[in-house]
């Protein structure tokens, strides 16, 4: 127990490009990466989906095969793919066995909670309104600004958050890989034996914390955002009890 | 009355209250579901109607029965026995239990669903089966097409109709209704009524049924309780009784401003005053047809063909001086009704038709006499003031015995 | 990973069939063991659940906060205290079904419709023979949702617990070992089959539901 308090109170931890802030922000910034890349891609075709309603069965596949995929699958299967663009893409394969596999591998685990939950989000909204939209003369993407997505917004976000921790978790274990992340702390301890346990210990806690810090601020936003007519109880249960079935935990996609 | 004479079994309340502990209920206000002091006996083999207005604890009272809510004060007894002293799923496997929404089980076939008491009576599955075909058929869908089917395949009416057939599985002296026909649309309603009298006709259980449509209770109760707001029964007694003499004002306005017209649906062309037609044959004298349509109130001469049946009306103007009379003066117009029709029946089509007066027939067409609306309203506004309970009217031909059952009604 | 190489030795697979085939094996131990353990633990939670509603708030927030615990630091704050045995996995790797099944089946009791519960009570079902014969079966569907969810992500999960030490086995342990000796041929092996495995668990279940629930097949066909 003190092992693991002195590691973290040494401020030797605390600096340079092994410190727990450079860990920190490595972790960061290639999990807000894959989420980032993952939005740009995911969410247009999710909403696009979900408000036309075409291409539901995209959407039930996706959830089925996001779920079932292991994350450690996916950033071992994305390596050789990275590494064979390494020349074409023109940077040093060493580099390569940094950044891009990861990167990669992040931004395909975090597309379809992000897809599946913009569509189970806008399916979730009440046709009637939508038809009293059109009727009052709304544009399509009027009715999908001012109603659909209001209404949607907690499911959306939901899916935010599963697609952040999917990552956040897998950036853990993808330090096996990349020299970054908090993840490096465990593995760093791993390989001293005996002298790294606090490190091991450490690296856990730290990752731990990171998640349900996150976890917390997200869940907080997800409450706030949604509008205060629907708070939260009723958009969720009739949401919820309608989408089980087709797309069944889209909102809990395992955080490896 | 014991339960010896028909399939069915007495029910008895006996002083039953039933009181929620919410604040209200200490100020005496009424609090919505309970029941206060109810004390009324259904004989057996009839039909007791609970009927009253949202929260007026007639609900409550029916599920007392089967004790899904057990009362607070007084007691229930079955053909004299308390129901306290029985063993509760004894004692529901007894009843019938029929509800709005039916509660079929899906999962299970129609099949298995009807024969869910035989089966938790333990039944051989043979009898089960066997059972199970014999009440498909009694309330009318064919066992060979729904035995294996599943309730989501069928349609309101006919999952309905399984409810009825499953709470009749183990042939129960007493069915629970609350209001099973409630959630079909009005056409299926009516025929799932009218089947339902027609079984019951066979049967004879004693049913307590709920609901809070005034017609319904009226068509379909041999005899009728009714509830106000705090579980007080206003009225008890047949359907003409509180159509005829409600108790209080609560009762007359829960059966509306129009109970007089109800009351006409109760009643038939056989138990209003007919008159005699003045008639005439083809060939008959014009002359001396033109003297009898004179004497007549109405001036109509009805002409009629060689077995006394309605051809058409004349007007003593349009009658010549002399000749015969002939089929081509006569007009055809005038509905025609017999013996057993309602008086509401009769009075509407006489409305449609634009006529004053309809013609009474029987089987074979002959004419009985002449209805006229006048004499319809008569009678409606003489029930209004006829003795509510009059011991010894005759019990009519139609479903509602008035006679032996009004005593039983002063006594509760 | 040498450039001239080819990715996949096919030799080498199968110079080790044994050796594979005894990974998928302690893979599928590593994964019917939490699921089964999991599934009990959560009938009981569940069933509490729902007669003393107000447990549920207090069970589904404990469960979520385990559940966003990163797999690896759960695996790697238990290793110190259980060693290397095959508790320190199993016992991450039940809780993880924890929050999928007890969500599940409580879902799946709250979808038993409220008149086939009356209809059952007042035709005079016993408390017990309720349970068993009405609301088990109707909640059957999305228990068996919640189990298809939590099998494959036990074996996603499962992957990782070889990652800090290779006595768990697993395919896990393919992958992490051909990382480690930048063997493309095992961890891709170790990868593939991984979701191969995921695959045939989640179709499984869906057959399974297919043949349990005869029910709602007409119920589709109905509507």
């Amino acid at each position: 127990m003190d092992e693991i308090f002195g590691f973290l109170l040494d401020p030797a931890n605390w600096e340079g490009a092994r410190g727990i802030p450079a860990r920190l922000v490595e972790h960061l910034f290639i999990s807000g990466a894959g989420v980032l890349a993952a939005t740009v891609i995911a969410l247009p075709i999710g909403l696009y989906i979900g408000h036309t309603g075409r291409g539901a069965n995209l959407a039930i596949n996706l959830a089925n095969i996001g779920r079932a995929v292991p994350s450690y699958a996916v950033l071992v299967m994305v390596l050789p793919v990275s590494l064979s663009l390494a020349p074409v893409l023109g940077y040093s394969p060493s580099l390569g066995l940094n950044f891009l596999p990861i990167f990669i591998a992040m931004t395909l685990l975090a597309i379809p909670p992000i897809l599946v939950s913009a569509y189970a989000g806008l399916r979730s909204v009440d046709r009637d309104l939508i038809e009293a939209g059109r009727g009052m003369g709304l544009k399509e993407s009027q009715i999908l600004r001012s109603i659909e997505l209001p209404i949607a917004s907690s499911i959306v976000i939901g899916g935010f958050r599963t697609a952040i921790l999917q990552v956040i978790a897998t950036a853990t274990i993808g330090a096996i890989l990349s020299g970054g992340g908090l993840g490096r702390f465990i593995f760093d301890g791993l390989s001293q034996g005996q002298a790294g346990r606090a490190s091991i210990y450490a690296g856990a806690i730290l990752v731990t914390a990171l998640a349900i810090g996150v976890d917390i601020v997200l869940a907080f936003v997800q409450r706030r955002l949604v509008p205060r007519g629907l708070r939260p109880e009723v958009a969720k249960a009739r949401a919820t009890t309608r989408l089980v079935d087709a797309t069944a935990g889209a909102g809990e996609t395992p955080t490896v | 009355m014991t339960g010896s004479a028909s399939q069915g079994a007495v029910v008895q309340f006996d002083h039953v209250t039933k009181r929620y502990s919410t604040a209200a209920a200490k100020d005496g206000k009424g609090v919505p579901g309970a029941v206060n002091d109810l004390s009324l006996t259904v004989p057996a083999g009839k039909i007791c109607i609970l009927v009253g207005p949202s929260g007026c604890g007639k609900t409550t009272s029916l599920k007392m029965v089967n004790r899904l809510i057990e009362p607070t004060s007084g007691r229930i007894t079955i053909d004299g026995v308390d129901i306290e002293s029985r063993g509760l799923t004894d004692l529901r496997r007894s009843i019938g239990y029929v509800i709005q929404q039916v509660g079929l089980f899906p999962h299970q076939t129609i099949g298995e669903n009807v024969a869910t008491v035989p089966r938790l009576l333990g039944w051989p599955s043979a009898r089960q089966r066997a059972r199970s075909e014999e009440l498909l058929a009694l309330v009318g869908l064919d066992p060979a097409k729904y035995r294996d089917r599943y309730p989501a395949q069928l349609s309101g009416g006919e999952r309905q109709r399984v409810g009825v057939a499953r709470a009749l599985a183990a042939d129960p002296p007493i069915m629970l209704m609350d209001e099973p026909f409630g959630a079909v649309d009005p056409i299926v309603r009516d025929r799932l009524q009218n089947e339902f009298l027609r079984l019951q006709e066979s049967i004879a259980k004693t049913i307590l049924f709920v609901t809070h449509d005034i017609d319904e209770a009226i068509k379909m109760g041999d005899l009728v309780a009714v509830f106000q707001n705090g579980g007080i029964l206003a009225q008890f007694g047949t359907p003409l009784d509180i159509l005829a003499a409600p108790a209080s004002d609560f009762v007359a306005r829960f059966v509306g401003q129009d109970r007089g017209l109800k009351r006409l649906s109760l009643l038939r062309v056989s138990d209003a005053e007919l008159r005699p037609p003045t008639t005439g044959r083809p060939g008959d004298s014009a002359a001396e047809a033109r003297q009898r349509a004179a004497a007549d109130k109405q001036h109509y001469l009805l002409l009629v063909d060689e077995g006394n049946r309605p051809v058409g009306w004349i007007a003593h103007d349009d009658i010549p001086a002399e000749g015969t009379l002939t089929v081509e003066m006569a007009n055809p117009v005038s509905p025609q009704v017999n013996r057993r029709t309602t008086l509401k029946d009769a009075l509407s089509m006489m409305l449609d038709a634009d006529v004053q007066t309809g013609i009474v027939v029987d089987r074979t067409g002959a004419v009985q006499g002449l209805l006229t609306i006048e004499a319809v309203a008569r009678k409606m506004r003489d029930g209004e003031h006829a003795a509510p309970f009059d011991v010894t009217a005759e019990p009519g031909a139609d479903d509602h015995e008035a006679g032996g059952l009004q005593a039983l009604a002063t006594g509760a | 990973m040498l450039e001239g190489k080819p990715l996949i030795d096919f030799g080498w697979i199968l110079d080790h069939l044994d050796d594979i085939a005894e990974s998928i094996l302690q893979h599928l131990q590593l994964t019917i063991l939490p699921l089964v353990a999991g599934f009990f633990l959560s009938l009981i939670l569940a069933i509490w659940a729902v007669r003393q509603p107000r447990v549920y708030g207090p069970i589904t927030a404990v469960t979520g906060i385990l559940y966003t615990i990163p797999s690896l630091a759960a695996f790697a704050i238990l290793r110190p205290v259980l060693g290397t045995s095959l508790l320190t996995a199993l016992i991450p790797l039940t809780t993880y079904t924890l929050l999928i099944l007890v969500r599940n089946i409580v879902a799946g009791f709250q979808a038993v419709p409220a008149d086939v519960l009356e209809a059952a009570e007042g035709m005079g079902y016993t408390r017990r023979e309720r349970l068993l014969r009405v609301e088990l079966p109707l909640a059957v569907p999305l228990i068996l949702a919640g189990v298809r969810l939590a099998s494959v992500t036990t074996i996603g999960l499962a992957t990782v617990a070889a990652v800090l030490g290779n006595s768990f086995g697993g395919l896990g342990q393919l992958i992490t070992e051909g990382l480690q000796t930048f063997f493309p041929t095992k961890y891709l092996l170790g990868a593939v089959l991984s979701v191969v495995l995921a695959f045939i668990a989640d179709g499984l279940f869906v057959q399974l539901e297919k043949v349990i629930t005869p029910w709602a097949r007409a119920q589709a066909g109905a509507r």
